[in-house]
């Protein structure tokens, strides 16, 4: 049993960590506070079940027409919604507040479109619905799958940021976001792609979601919410923080369902937030004081 | 040439810049010395982009007019700043920011011969290459960041008061390494507010006084030059 919660555990934050990692692109780099984000996680998984159950696409060739399509959407959002906060913001310095308030309307948008097209009841299909023998634990193929999944796409991501000239120029921003036109980036355009970028991550956690696990038109929030608290518990924008940060929280939840009791996963989950939060505030990796 | 005239700048009421023309010829060594507030800064970030200047202003680089260019073009047209601050990419890695700094377009070709003209000006910087900016000294992070700029392939190198805050044994180092640059054939827009060690390896100079040029000369004869002993020198040769 303990080798099974361990396993599980893994694969969850495996997903988590994927979807934090779009999130923090979202806020650490287009400075984005991005809280329509768990409602394009769901879209996706109700995509990949569309997809899935009437077109016959299985969810790992449906990836290929969902995750464009993430980022086509999320580059239109930006151009469209968060374009206009983000120049106006360089008078006023608001695009915080502005973007939480303006993806705080997207949420409920994205939320009523799913819940007239999809309804609201719990959806699930089966996909590689067989158990493998994994070091003597049983674990559904989907999982396993998933997984998998969320380690190429996290560690191709995760190379590309930080072995690439171009993935450095998406960090500078990060870093400082005033020097970066004395180097030729043009910081809006970049902003623009890390928040598209950051909406095909946040839509590749949903289609693993839809692979093992069942999902309905307003459980959004919850994934927002725990993308949030790996976000600051690993650091903001650090992609090696939301890595780590993401497989604890997986972990975490799935010894408390196991060992203590399921209905406590998301106090869980708050109380090592606040665990963190209290013993390191910048973050499990981050620096002390001032960015 | 890089050439400015009658650059007018404002911040709100504040007139930071009437009427300056500067200019600074193909490998030349400029200083514009002046006190604090002189609007020394305000020029260099008007030629950079980052300021807006008032109608009638005219900045140009080889007859090209650079007003209303962004400031992330800039560098692409040759130009490359040092500013106050550094502004330094704190959290990435001396390597990093120097990559970042061959970012632009002009650059690619040759990044690696420069790259080495840069550790070989800066032997520092190679020992620390893995090392993140934000843990160095002020002087290795000057360095950086003319390693940075350097590493755009410019023509012209502007730097906002490169000595601000070091001590004078690395103000030393870095103007001998500056020298070095100038002899590369990259051309040098200095501001500055140490005297002495600017002019000395400067060709011409200009002198700035609330948001004016007051005055313009060679280097040699600036230093010599009874108003700007007055004015920097507190009267007395440093």
């Amino acid at each position: 049993m303990l080798l099974t919660a361990l396993i599980s555990g893994l694969v969850l934050g495996g997903t988590y960590a994927l979807v934090a990692m779009g999130l923090t692109l979202q806020y650490g780099i287009s400075r984005i506070m991005n809280l329509a984000y768990g409602e394009i996680t769901i879209f996706a998984a109700f995509s990949a079940f569309i997809l899935f159950s009437t077109f016959g696409i299985n969810p790992l060739l449906g990836m290929a027409i969902v995750l464009p399509g993430a980022f086509v959407f999320g580059y239109l959002i930006y151009g469209v919604m968060m374009q206009p906060l983000v120049s106006r913001s360089s008078r006023t310095g608001s695009l915080e507040v502005d973007s939480i308030l303006a993806t705080f309307g997207l949420l409920f948008v994205i939320q009523g479109v799913m819940l007239i097209t999809f309804g609201s009841n719990y959806t699930s299909y089966n996909y590689l619905n067989f158990g493998v023998n994994v070091l003597g634990a049983n674990i559904a193929a989907n999982r396993l799958l998933a997984f998998a999944l969320a380690i190429v796409i996290g560690g191709v991501l995760f190379l590309v940021l930080t072995r690439t000239r171009w993935g450095t120029t998406i960090r500078a921003i990060a870093v400082a976001p005033a020097s970066a036109p004395l180097v030729g980036i043009n910081v809006n355009r970049t902003a623009r792609f890390a928040f598209a970028l950051g909406t095909m991550l946040a839509a590749s956690g949903g289609v693993m979601v839809s692979m093992y696990q069942t999902f309905n038109a307003s459980m959004g929030v919850v994934f927002t919410m725990k993308a949030l608290v790996i976000v600051i518990m690993g650091g903001l924008g650090n992609l090696m923080g939301a890595l780590v940060a993401g497989l604890l929280l997986g972990l975490v939840e799935t010894f408390v369902a196991t060992y203590v009791d399921p209905g406590l996963t998301l106090a869980s989950t708050y109380l090592i937030f606040l665990v963190v939060l209290l013993w390191k505030p910048a973050g499990l990796f981050g620096k002390a004081a001032g960015r | 040439m890089l050439e400015v005239r009658n650059l007018s700048l404002r911040y709100g009421r504040h007139r930071a810049l009437e009427d300056v023309s500067v200019s600074v010829g193909e490998g030349e060594t400029v200083v514009i010395l002046g006190a604090n507030g002189a609007g020394k800064s305000s020029l260099l970030k008007a030629i950079a982009g980052l300021a807006r200047p008032e109608k009638g202003s005219e900045i140009t680089i080889d007859g090209r007019s650079l007003i209303g260019v962004a400031p992330h073009r800039i560098p692409e047209t040759g130009i490359a700043l040092v500013p106050e601050g550094r502004g330094m990419f704190g959290d990435l890695t001396v390597e990093e920011n120097l990559l970042l700094g061959a970012n632009p377009r002009r650059a690619r070709a040759g990044e690696a011969e420069r790259s080495a003209l840069v550790y070989d000006l800066f032997p520092r910087l190679a020992e620390r290459r893995r090392q993140s900016v934000r843990t160095m000294s002020g002087g290795e992070q000057q360095m950086v960041a003319i390693g940075r700029a350097l590493m755009s392939n410019p023509q012209y190198l502007m730097l906002d008061e490169p000595s601000l805050g070091l001590a004078p044994i690395v103000v030393t180092e870095l103007f001998a390494a500056l020298d070095r640059v100038k002899k590369t054939g990259v051309a040098l827009l200095l501001v500055e507010q140490n005297v002495s060690i600017s002019l000395s390896i400067s060709d011409r100079g200009y002198l700035m006084e609330a948001g004016r040029i007051v005055g313009a000369d060679t280097a040699e004869a600036l230093k010599t030059d009874a108003a700007v002993q007055q004015a920097f020198l507190g009267g007395s040769a440093a």
